[in-house]
């Protein structure tokens, strides 16, 4: 957790962290915002009611209306539970994608997942992973970061 | 936690010049509730009913989420239970006394009743005479408020002997009452919403509206307490037990509740409509003619969609800057919505700005008397139930398990 603090101050973007357990307050140790999935699946929602509404009345007011009972051709009453259905449908789309998306999946490997060391996160080790792409990353002076900040052992994992 | 990571409380508001302003509804309420009673019975008792109904649904809002809260054993919301308690009390022995003017107008103001003693008995009521009829209008309210007594004033009682003895016994007694509380609950709201809200037009049928009223009432309670809440924690008495947690997660439910009403009020709505039949759509003709309609929109866009907007985002919950204006304006539609179902019955032609001072005078004395009774109860005993069990739990404290003795202690730090 004080590693994860460590590094969020020092200002990497690009890592992250691998527990064997979900803990508690480690999001915001590394300085992490709330997920952004929520605007996708809004914007998903606004769509399919949009859309249901525009079917509906596309099909049963303007391409071929069929008057039944006197009732308007249409109304956003009758409209209301088939677009309530697609503002569902849309925005859980809009969820899962965008998580998709946002996570950067799918991905088929990653050199991670190789490291034979790797697969103990799973069981009971802490993983601090700063990926060489982040723009303050260099050799020697992750590696003393990390040092300080706590860590058994420091790795460079190549691909 | 997070309280921790906070720079400094901030310190308490002077809220010395409000003391006052309950003496003051009361007053000036009570003048203006006696004037129009003298000038105008009828519509007195129609002023009256929208006060009365308005207030209860926060007592009985209240006293849902001291139920569920027993129902599902909540760790998180231990810290603001003794405030909902005392809110839950509120629909006990005060509003049977307050309903005393409707006791006494109800011949006035139900036509059913008028047309019983005419002797006018048209089909509907000739059907529904099993229910409608002088005795059951007076025994259903008894058997309403004893329950209502019983339950909220034993839940508290339990809860404050905990206080004292910390036993475990009183959560089984809370959760024992709970258990047939619910019950009962769902039972006597439904009978108060049908025998003194939809009576007023006794030929209209909806099996929502118990559930509709439900809603509402649970609605309206969660911003209340969200407020007192966080303007206890401002002020001390809840300072470190009401954590981001437990105002994000009231904030939370008033969302799910915001989509609740929506979702009753809109089905009853949608079915009647769809059905298209006189016996049920009179009900809503009636209520889409003069300002009633404008009524209708306003809580349409600002009872649903505004409040639903606003709560869909994750961190516009804990803002206060959002949510204080939110919750004084949740207080505002739900005045608008009970209104748009009692109203129309007694003054058809839509709001009438003549017996807003009428309206007014009722909501200040009732609600008046009903902070004052509130505020008493709430000095009179700890903020918080002192030695719930769960009450590390819902504090994120972590407590060894084998010490259970020792629970109670470590509260020191929840002080």
């Amino acid at each position: 957790m004080r590693a994860a603090e460590t590094i969020r101050d020092a200002g990497f973007k690009k890592w992250d962290v691998f527990t064997p357990y979900p803990m508690h307050g480690l999001d915001k140790a590394m300085g992490m915002k709330s997920s952004k999935v929520g605007w996708f699946s809004f914007i998903g929602g606004v769509t399919g009611f949009t859309l249901g509404n525009l079917m509906i009345w596309w099909m049963n007011a303007y391409d071929y209306a069929i008057p039944i009972g006197g009732k308007p051709m249409y109304s956003p009453f009758s409209a209301f539970p088939p677009s309530y259905e697609l503002t569902i449908l849309l925005g859980s789309f809009g969820a899962l994608l965008g998580m998709l998306f946002l996570n950067r999946l799918p991905r088929l490997h990653h050199p991670l997942l190789k490291h034979r060391r790797f697969a103990l996160a799973s069981h009971d080790k802490f993983f601090v992973v700063i990926e060489t792409a982040d723009p303050k990353y260099s050799e020697t002076e992750t590696r003393k970061l990390l040092e300080s900040a706590g860590s058994r052992q420091v790795e460079v994992v190549e691909e | 936690m997070s309280a921790h990571n906070r720079p400094a409380a901030d310190a308490p508001l002077d809220l010395s010049r409000w003391r006052k302003v309950p003496n003051l509804l009361i007053g000036a309420g009570g003048l203006l509730a006696v004037i129009g009673w003298i000038v105008d019975a009828q519509q007195f008792g129609y002023s009256w009913l929208l006060a009365y109904m308005f207030y209860l649904s926060f007592g009985l809002g209240a006293l849902f989420l001291v139920l569920v809260h027993h129902l599902f054993d909540a760790s998180w919301s231990v810290p603001i239970r003794r405030v909902v308690e005392h809110m839950a009390c509120l629909a006990g022995p005060v509003m049977a006394l307050l309903f005393i003017p409707n006791a006494v107008l109800a011949p006035k103001i139900y036509e059913w009743m008028r047309r019983l003693q005419t002797g006018e008995i048209d089909h509907s009521l000739h059907a529904k005479q099993a229910l409608f009829n002088v005795p059951m209008f007076y025994v259903t309210a008894v058997v309403c408020f004893v329950i209502w007594f019983v339950l909220s004033n034993r839940l508290r009682y339990w809860s404050l002997r905990q206080d004292e003895t910390g036993s475990a016994e009183c959560t089984y007694k809370m959760r024992f009452y709970s258990f047939w509380g619910i019950w009962a609950f769902a039972l006597t709201l439904t009978l108060a919403a049908i025998m003194w809200m939809k009576a007023l037009q006794h030929e209209w049928f909806s099996t929502m509206y118990g559930v509709w009223y439900f809603a509402a009432s649970v609605w309206v309670a969660l911003p209340t307490v969200y407020l007192i809440a966080v303007i206890l924690k401002r002020q001390g008495p809840l300072r470190d037990v009401v954590q981001e947690k437990q105002i994000y997660f009231i904030g939370s439910l008033m969302l799910a509740f915001t989509v609740f009403w929506a979702y009753i009020s809109f089905g009853q709505y949608f079915i009647i409509w769809n059905a298209n039949i006189p016996e049920e759509t009179f009900w809503y003709v009636l209520r889409e003619k003069g300002t009633w309609w404008d009524v209708s929109m306003i809580i349409i866009f600002f009872h649903f969609f505004l409040p639903f907007l606003m709560l869909l985002r994750i961190d516009w919950k804990l803002k206060l800057t959002i949510m204080i204006p939110l919750c004084a304006w949740g207080w505002l539609m739900h005045f608008f919505d009970v209104a748009f179902n009692i109203l129309p019955a007694g003054r058809p032609a839509g709001y009438s700005l003549n017996w807003a001072w009428l309206d007014l005078g009722c909501l200040a004395f009732i609600g008046g008397l009903l902070t004052k009774v509130f505020l008493k109860n709430l000095n009179a005993h700890p903020a918080f139930p002192q030695k719930d069990p769960r009450l590390a739990e819902g504090l994120d404290i972590y407590v060894p398990p084998a010490s259970a003795g020792e629970a109670a202690a470590s509260h020191g730090g929840a002080k």
